[in-house]
């Protein structure tokens, strides 16, 4: 794991002093609302339905277990005691008071977790895959490239005042467990045919209200132009995306005015001129951040395990969690075990200070001091011994955090809609919890397989419903609650956006209309085709005869 | 009916206007049938940029002889979330809360109230 | 009291202003320095500059690429880019454009919703010379300026980023 040295540290002490003055000269009145509200956004503070809401970041998706506790902390001492996983790696802490917002950015420098940039028209935390250092998959360890991304874009001087947020996204699989094609850039590292490592680059992605599959500008970035080529993407961006309409200010809008191939064109130019020697990354730091994600000390262990095997065999719960939450590890003996955070009447993504406490023993104990948070809002042990999965399934048990559903219909993404946000249009978590109550039994669950169902409380789509195999996007409706399905959306490495299904459905009927859906693919699937793959050839019709004949 | 509410600036509670005050429950806050009235109070809490932000009147409609906020939204700002019945202002339970929560609205007559009417 | 603040060798002071800045509609004073708009530069700046009794300077909107001075910045002596509003960004790239791609010497001044908040930015892209909006102080600024002991990326100003400091 990368450790913060002294200028790491140095850094987060200065900018928790530096927000510390802004809050007392805003409680002084020397600073208007209008005047600090992009400052404690910069810092992640928003004030939403019920109190301030601090998000805080997780660099590359990454937690050690002391960060974990001093989360569970703050969720103690400052909120309500628990925090939400968000789906962009982050955690919010919903019950802030502004004037505890510079302690409890102390207590987090601290540990070296921070809130920079987790808001405002900058760059935001770069999403990374979950899996990383883990799965036999990745060409390379994505997160070296986050970490260099983080130190580039912390504090940007030119590029903090965009015209929008900026989010960039990781993946060094093949499959895409990160929505890199959704993002304003996506970053997908390849082999190439000469054996350098190079990316593939996707601009203009986005949801939103204009939801777009990026398209690739630079089929081939060397890595070592990287951070030279991003500095292009966004001067040009910085200098000519909108800045007259909010939005219409994202990236996504610039390239789509400009064409995909003119923007490309703009960067390429704009990239010959910039001075590579000065803007690229040297290659001893380059080395030196590597040799940082390079030092987990797995063990030389048989790829069977007679533990493992002896457990699976004998308890049908472990035998479930197996085959749903855990994934094959690059290392014999080894697998990847995702903790889910959508259990029975659980908001989806909330863990509580004793959970976190618990995830964060375990990754001590078991899993080399690592763990990860997901897009999917779940939590993730990357390196788990299989001798060892017994014994931390059963904790996880204990915990209730062993709910066997990752990817599964019940597996639900929802922002936090109208019970929190300023935002919202609608609630998403009670409709989050009505299906997953309505699937409930985990036989029929697994045996509707892969299903990804996301649920935004408005149009700025933070619950990523376009890009969900069901998508439910609340909507006020002549001053009710009301929700829009869509289907065929993908965030992954196969990227589509949903299309609507019909007329928008009243709270009591979502739940009901999605079981109608599966009904609907049940009867059409073949070869063991997910849903998607259903959806995908045999169109919309059949599932919206489903939800609306019988309605008429 | 109106109201007039607001976060105060410190902690981000919601408040609402009471005679020259900000009280921290719904059902102590100061209710408004005139328009004038409603704007004064609005404008002195524009003046207090260091004790409250987003100041702004919700309207109210009447149900089962209580006065509620209109909107869904602002039931919830005057509760807490519906995710977490202990989270919030509802915490405190009550009668006032309990009539909040069961508040029935202008545009449904039966069950959950799904109004939503923004500011 | 002046309202313009110098930065001198990361050391913000006030200065005196020679510079009148002229909108499009007022006369070109007899003598004395001048701040045109772009279009009025480009109309009226040779006859200016050729009388060599006065020295010029040119405001730049964001909307407005420093791309166009590139021959004439070695006559003009003030560059003051507008901030319509403190979130429009653009000026930090127009200020390192002109000190990194263009070499330009001369005063790089922020002038409109300047505040205190941005001056470490502006700093860093080249910007030596403020027109505060907020009532900052040249102490507020240096102070601003200097916040944070490190920083990590290159930009037009000299100073050693994280990892020239690692490499010691």
């Amino acid at each position: 794991m990368y450790q913060y040295d002294l200028i790491d540290k140095e850094f987060l002490a200065d900018r928790s002093a530096e927000f510390r003055g802004q809050v007392a000269r805003r409680l002084a009145g020397e600073l208007t609302e209008d005047q600090f509200k992009p400052l404690r956004l910069m810092n992640g503070l928003y004030l939403q339905l019920h109190a301030y809401m601090l998000r805080v970041a997780i660099p590359y998706g990454s937690l050690n277990p002391t960060q974990a506790r001093r989360l569970a902390q703050i969720a103690r001492d400052y909120d309500k005691g628990y925090g939400h996983f968000t789906t962009r790696q982050n955690i919010q802490f919903n019950w802030i008071k502004l004037k505890d917002a510079p302690e409890i950015l102390d207590k987090l420098a601290e540990v070296d977790l921070h809130a920079i940039q987790t808001s405002g028209n900058c760059i935001r935390n770069t999403t990374s895959d979950p899996y990383a250092g883990a799965t036999a998959e990745e060409v390379d360890d994505p997160r070296v490239w986050c970490e260099v991304i983080r130190q580039w874009s912390t504090l940007h001087p030119e590029f903090s005042f965009l015209p929008r947020k900026f989010k960039i996204a990781i993946t060094a699989s093949a499959k895409d467990r990160t929505a890199a094609k959704v993002h304003d850039i996506g970053l997908l590292l390849r082999q190439g045919r000469d054996g350098q490592q190079g990316f593939e680059v996707i601009v203009g992605g986005g949801q939103g209200r204009t939801p777009y599959v990026g398209p690739t500008i630079k089929e081939f970035l060397p890595t070592d132009r990287l951070l030279s080529y991003l500095e292009a993407v966004l001067r040009v961006y910085n200098r000519h995306g909108r800045r007259d309409n909010i939005y219409k200010a994202r990236i996504k809008i610039l390239v789509a005015a400009l064409g995909a191939e003119e923007f490309a064109r703009q960067v390429e130019e704009e990239w010959s001129k910039i001075d590579a020697a000065s803007a690229d990354l040297p290659a001893a730091e380059l080395t030196r951040i590597r040799a940082a994600f390079a030092t987990t000390p797995f063990e030389a262990l048989p790829a069977r395990s007679e533990a493992f095997e002896t457990a699976k065999s004998k308890d049908p719960a472990f035998a479930r969690f197996v085959r749903n939450n855990v994934r094959p590890h690059k290392q014999p003996g080894y697998a990847i075990v995702e903790i889910s955070l959508k259990a029975q009447e659980q908001t989806p993504g909330d863990a509580s200070a004793d959970q976190l406490d618990v995830v964060a023993d375990l990754a001590e104990r078991y899993g080399f001091s690592d763990l990860r948070v997901t897009h999917a809002q779940n939590l993730v042990l990357p390196h788990i011994k299989l001798d060892d999965l017994p014994t931390v399934f059963a904790a996880l048990q204990a915990a209730n955090l062993a709910t066997p559903n990752i990817d599964l219909v019940s597996d639900i993404i929802a922002c936090p809609g109208l019970d929190y946000c300023a935002l919202a249009n609608a609630r998403a978590i009670p409709i989050a919890q009505d299906i997953a109550r309505q699937f409930a039994d985990l036989d029929r669950a697994e045996q509707v397989g892969e299903l990804k169902i996301k649920i935004s409380g408005c149009i700025n789509a933070c619950g990523h419903h376009h890009v969900a195999h069901i998508g439910v996007l609340g909507v006020d409706k002549k001053g009710e609650e009301f929700y829009q399905l869509s289907l065929g959306g993908s965030g992954a490495e196969d990227a589509s956006i949903g299309k609507i299904l019909g007329p928008a459905l009243p709270a009591d009927k979502v739940a009901s209309a999605v079981d109608q859906l599966v009904e609907a693919y049940l009867n059409a699937r073949v070869d063991g085709e997910r849903f998607l793959d259903t959806y995908r050839r045999v169109g919309l019709e059949p599932f919206k005869e489903a939800v609306y004949a019988q309605a008429d | 009916m109106k109201a007039v509410v607001a976060n105060r600036l410190i902690d981000g509670e919601v408040v609402f206007w009471k005679s020259g005050q900000w009280v921290e429950r719904f059902g102590d806050a100061e209710l408004f049938d005139s328009e004038g009235l409603v704007e004064q109070a609005v404008s002195v809490g524009k003046s207090q940029p260091t004790v409250v932000v987003d100041v702004y009147p919700i309207d109210l409609v009447q149900s089962e002889g209580c006065w509620a906020p209109l909107s869904y939204r602002e039931r919830i700002r005057a509760l807490g979330p519906t995710n977490e019945p202990t989270h919030g202002k509802q915490a405190e339970g009550g009668d006032a809360v309990e009539a909040l929560r069961h508040a029935a609205g202008a545009a449904r007559s039966t069950g959950r109230v799904d109004l939503i009417r923004r500011k | 009291m002046p309202k313009l603040i110098e930065l001198v060798d990361g050391q913000a002071r006030w200065a005196e202003d020679s510079f009148a800045h002229l909108a499009d509609e007022d006369a070109i004073p007899a003598g004395g320095d001048v701040i045109l708009s772009l279009a009025r530069f480009q109309a009226e700046g040779d006859t200016l500059l050729a009388s060599n009794s006065r020295r010029v300077g040119v405001r730049i909107e964001p909307d407005q690429e420093v791309e166009v001075l590139a021959y004439d910045l070695p006559r003009i002596a003030v560059v003051a880019l507008a901030f319509p509003k403190f979130r429009d960004g653009r000026a930090y790239t127009s200020a390192r454009l002109l000190r990194e791609r263009f070499g330009y010497q001369g005063q790089i001044r922020a002038v409109g919703d300047v505040l205190q908040e941005q001056a470490g930015f502006m700093v860093r892209c080249g910007f030596d010379a403020f027109e505060p909006a907020d009532g900052a102080t040249p102490d507020v600024l240096t102070k601003a300026a200097g916040r944070f002991r490190h920083v990590y990326q290159r930009a037009a100003d000299d100073r050693p980023i994280a990892l020239d400091e690692r490499a010691v």
